[in-house]
């Protein structure tokens, strides 16, 4: 068998760890109501902390949550109670980006401590210096080139993880205060509200006329085709980007990625006739345009995403699966409307999609509907092979898209 | 307190130099940052310009501070760590540093070289800012503090902390760093071949919300952009000052606001009140704020970003209502691990919207139909319709004995 390094998937919420863990993550990321970058996203409760941490642990996988905001002193206050929370239920790390909080955790725990890129850390002497004050992992900043990350980890000894797919901040992380002056919410505490990715009008007062971009919006990360490089550099920890995405997305990185490492484990190359399938679903997630980023050559005009978000996904999330009752019905979650006749594509927790149609849609209290409601429940005939927590998606007609 | 300000050439080094000589400022009072292009963020010196102000301040002797304030990826810093080692460092009264980095290696490179340490991202508690004291010992020089600090924390840290501090009082308040060209490719193709090794400087404006004018700056670090209004708290410098404040910095790199040095020194020295130079608000290319000075609620709103009764509150939790079918029956997934749903049940349902309502559980069925007696995790059973519950409604247990 050959070595790879952890997945390290999101889980936005108690139900996204439990898809992101059943779909192939090593290692998965969270946070609790405070402490965290997600202000908005669903966050964990103590009891669902408990619980995400039962069921991770119980299917082999690890449960880092993170503290990383910017702390101020009254947040502080608060973070004992909590740390003993999470040394109690013995969370596998925590990451951090204040010494401050550093500080905290280890006069109240001894809670192993990852540095978050909110640090960014970007150099060999930035590594010691974090060594020194007791991390033991690095969550490297996007910025630094796997040729970087492979030196910084050979002359500290530290465990290195980078960021492997997702959104990217086009500013250093934790180097970005827009939202705190325009919208009076900390960014580094959890309430950004993503300005990069407004349309600025571009005033160059060269007689050039102004010119409208969204100059700070940076195209996503997807380093599918550079996990050999990862592997070589012996980077320990592949991190995906998104809390706050869907179960869906969840679901597909978790497996792609987890099915690619396992294919390297069992065979030492990428040699795949599956990359192309790989490939091929993540694009069928919800993403601006790709780029690897800075992970091979430093970022550069190409990443540069320069367009209004927009969802032209040529797949929609029909729902996810609440129940199956063999040889009876399997009852959906539903997020997005499907129809009877429709052909629905079930993700398996490994492996390729199931095909299937759904030849009739009723409601839990068993009346027949010509169309199903997001936000509702509804029946449809039993599929061989379905699972609890499966994702079931549908392709557009191209007039849908 | 100190007056800290930048001399980009030995223009402005000359300039401060006669300020000393007429004694507007003592040489005591005075420090002045220093930089070239490599190391420092917007520095437009060359390494001979920054040799050639230190030759020249043989004859001045004023108290310079070596600048080295961009962030950079490996490859970059160890040039940026060689160009440093090549440079008379005995020369600066001591050196500024973001980066952790550069931090460990001045540290351990140049163990006699004191250091201003840049805490201006984040470093928003005590705790910290006592570890960073703690952890560089008498190398420190002075810590430089956040502008997101209110004159409440700021008065805190100051009367708490041994080191020295110091805060921006004027200039502009820098929003967004990122080593990434942004400005260039929007340029017209035929001037872009021709502007390669320039600055670009431009103004922003938000189409989605209602700012106008971000100042932004494309150099060799990156793109750079800053908040709509400049910092000023020349209102405040005596308040700084009783505060125990150990230095201000009037940043006047920008907008020509050089020619507002001798102003701010006479403010600075008691010469003049800050209503008698309200020609620097007036002149100012944009508004002034005295952003977080007085206060900082940037989490407040935080609480409206969710809504809390959707979320499970405490240990008798049960699961969730999933859906709703009018007038005949409510899905409700068990999430609970550790409860169990039981005929004859006393259930308490909050919806989203944060109504009550208790429901005698006598009949539920599986989502077959089947009647049960007894429901468990993941399960998904049926109950009888309730008006007023919809789906996301969480569902508690009322233990008995509290019935």
């Amino acid at each position: 068998m050959n070595w790879t390094p952890e997945l390290l998937s999101p889980a936005g919420s108690l139900e996204k760890l439990k898809v992101a863990v059943l779909y192939g993550a090593d290692a998965v990321y969270l946070g609790g109501q405070k402490f965290g970058l997600r202000q908005a996203s669903d966050n964990f409760t103590a009891q669902e902390l408990r619980e995400g941490v039962e069921f991770a642990h119980e299917h082999g996988s690890l449960v880092y949550v993170v503290l990383n905001s910017f702390l101020h002193d009254k947040d502080l206050e608060e973070l004992p109670e909590f740390l003993a929370l999470l040394s109690e239920l013995k969370v596998d790390a925590v990451i951090v980006s204040d010494l401050g909080v550093i500080t905290e955790i280890q006069k109240h725990s001894n809670l192993v401590i990852h540095l978050s890129t909110q640090a960014s850390c970007l150099n060999v002497e930035s590594a010691k210096l974090w060594k020194k004050m007791g991390v033991t992992r690095i969550v490297l900043g996007r910025e630094v080139t796997i040729k970087e990350a492979k030196k910084i980890k050979e002359e500290t000894g530290l465990e290195i993880e980078m960021f492997v797919h997702g959104s990217m901040c086009m500013a250093f992380s934790g180097n970005c205060v827009i939202s705190n002056y325009t919208q009076g919410r900390d960014s580094n505490r959890g309430g950004c509200a993503h300005s990069c990715r407004f349309e600025y009008s571009i005033d160059m007062q060269n007689n050039e006329e102004a010119k409208k971009a969204y100059f700070m919006s940076s195209k996503d990360l997807e380093g599918i085709r550079m996990l050999t490089e990862f592997i070589e550099a012996g980077i320990n920890s592949l991190k995906v980007e998104g809390r706050n995405k869907s179960h869906y997305y969840a679901a597909t990185v978790s497996k792609v990625y987890s099915e690619a490492l396992a294919y390297f484990k069992a065979h030492g190359n990428f040699l795949s006739d599956d990359l192309i399938r790989w490939e091929e679903e993540l694009r069928k997630i919800s993403h601006r345009d790709y780029t690897t980023g800075s992970l091979d050559e430093y970022a550069d005009e190409s990443s540069i995403y320069n367009q209004r978000e927009s969802d032209d996904n040529k797949y929609v999330v029909t729902g996810v699966i609440l129940e199956v009752k063999e040889n009876e019905h399997i009852l959906l979650e539903v997020r997005s409307a499907f129809v009877p006749g429709d052909s629905l594509e079930i993700m398996p927790f490994s492996g390729p999609t199931l095909t299937h149609i759904a030849s009739t849609i009723k409601t839990i209290a068993n009346i027949s509907v010509p169309k199903s409601k997001p936000g509702s429940v509804v029946k449809v005939p039993y599929i061989a092979g379905a699972e609890r927590f499966n994702i079931i998606r549908r392709k557009l007609a191209e007039a849908q898209i | 307190m100190k007056f800290v300000t930048y001399a980009e050439n030995t223009t402005q080094l000359e300039e401060l130099s006669i300020l000393v000589e007429t004694k507007r400022i003592a040489v005591s009072e005075l420090e002045v940052i220093v930089g070239t292009t490599a190391i420092s963020r917007f520095s437009e010196n060359t390494v001979a310009g920054l040799e050639e102000m230190i030759a020249l301040n043989q004859k001045f002797k004023l108290p310079l501070v070596l600048e080295w304030d961009v962030l950079q990826q490996e490859s970059l810093f160890q040039k940026n760590a060689e160009l440093v080692s090549r440079l008379p460092l005995h020369e600066f009264k001591a050196i500024r540093l973001q980066d952790p980095g550069a931090l460990n290696l001045v540290k351990e490179k140049f163990p006699w070289l004191k250091i201003q340490l840049i805490l201006e991202n984040g470093n928003h508690n005590y705790t910290g800012l006592t570890r960073w004291s703690d952890f560089l010992g008498l190398q420190l020089d002075r810590l430089v503090l956040s502008n997101e600090l209110s004159r409440e924390h700021l008065s805190k840290y100051a009367a708490e902390l041994k080191t020295d501090l110091e805060v921006l009082v004027f200039g502009r308040i820098l929003l967004f760093y990122s080593p990434r060209m942004l400005l260039s490719p929007i340029r017209k193709v035929e001037v872009q071949k021709n502007i390669q090794d320039l600055n670009i400087e431009a103004y922003g404006t938000s189409e989605e919300s209602p700012h106008a004018g971000f100042p932004l700056i494309e150099n060799r670090h990156g793109t750079f952009m800053f908040n709509v209004k400049d910092l000023y708290l020349l209102d405040h410098l005596e308040e700084l000052r009783s505060l125990n404040i150990g230095a201000v910095r009037f940043d006047l790199r920008f907008d020509d606001s050089f020619g507002h040095l001798e102003n701010c020194i006479d403010l600075f020295e008691k010469r003049i009140k800050p209503e008698d130079i309200l020609e620097i608000k007036a002149e100012h290319p944009r508004p002034v704020i005295k952003g977080f000075y007085n206060i900082n609620k940037t989490d407040v709103l935080f609480t409206k970003l969710k809504n809390k009764r959707i979320q499970r509150q405490d240990d008798n939790y049960i699961g969730e209502i999933v859906d709703v079918e009018r007038d005949q029956q409510m899905a409700l997934l068990i999430k609970s691990k550790h409860l169990s749903l039981k005929s004859g049940d006393q259930l308490q349902l909050v919806t989203p919207e944060g109504k009550t309502k208790t429901l005698g559980l006598n009949i539920f069925s599986d989502t077959s139909g089947v009647g049960k007696e007894c429901a468990t995790t993941n399960e998904v059973v049926l109950l009888p319709f309730m008006s007023g519950v919809v789906a996301k409604t969480q569902v508690y247990l009322i233990h008995k004995d509290l019935q």
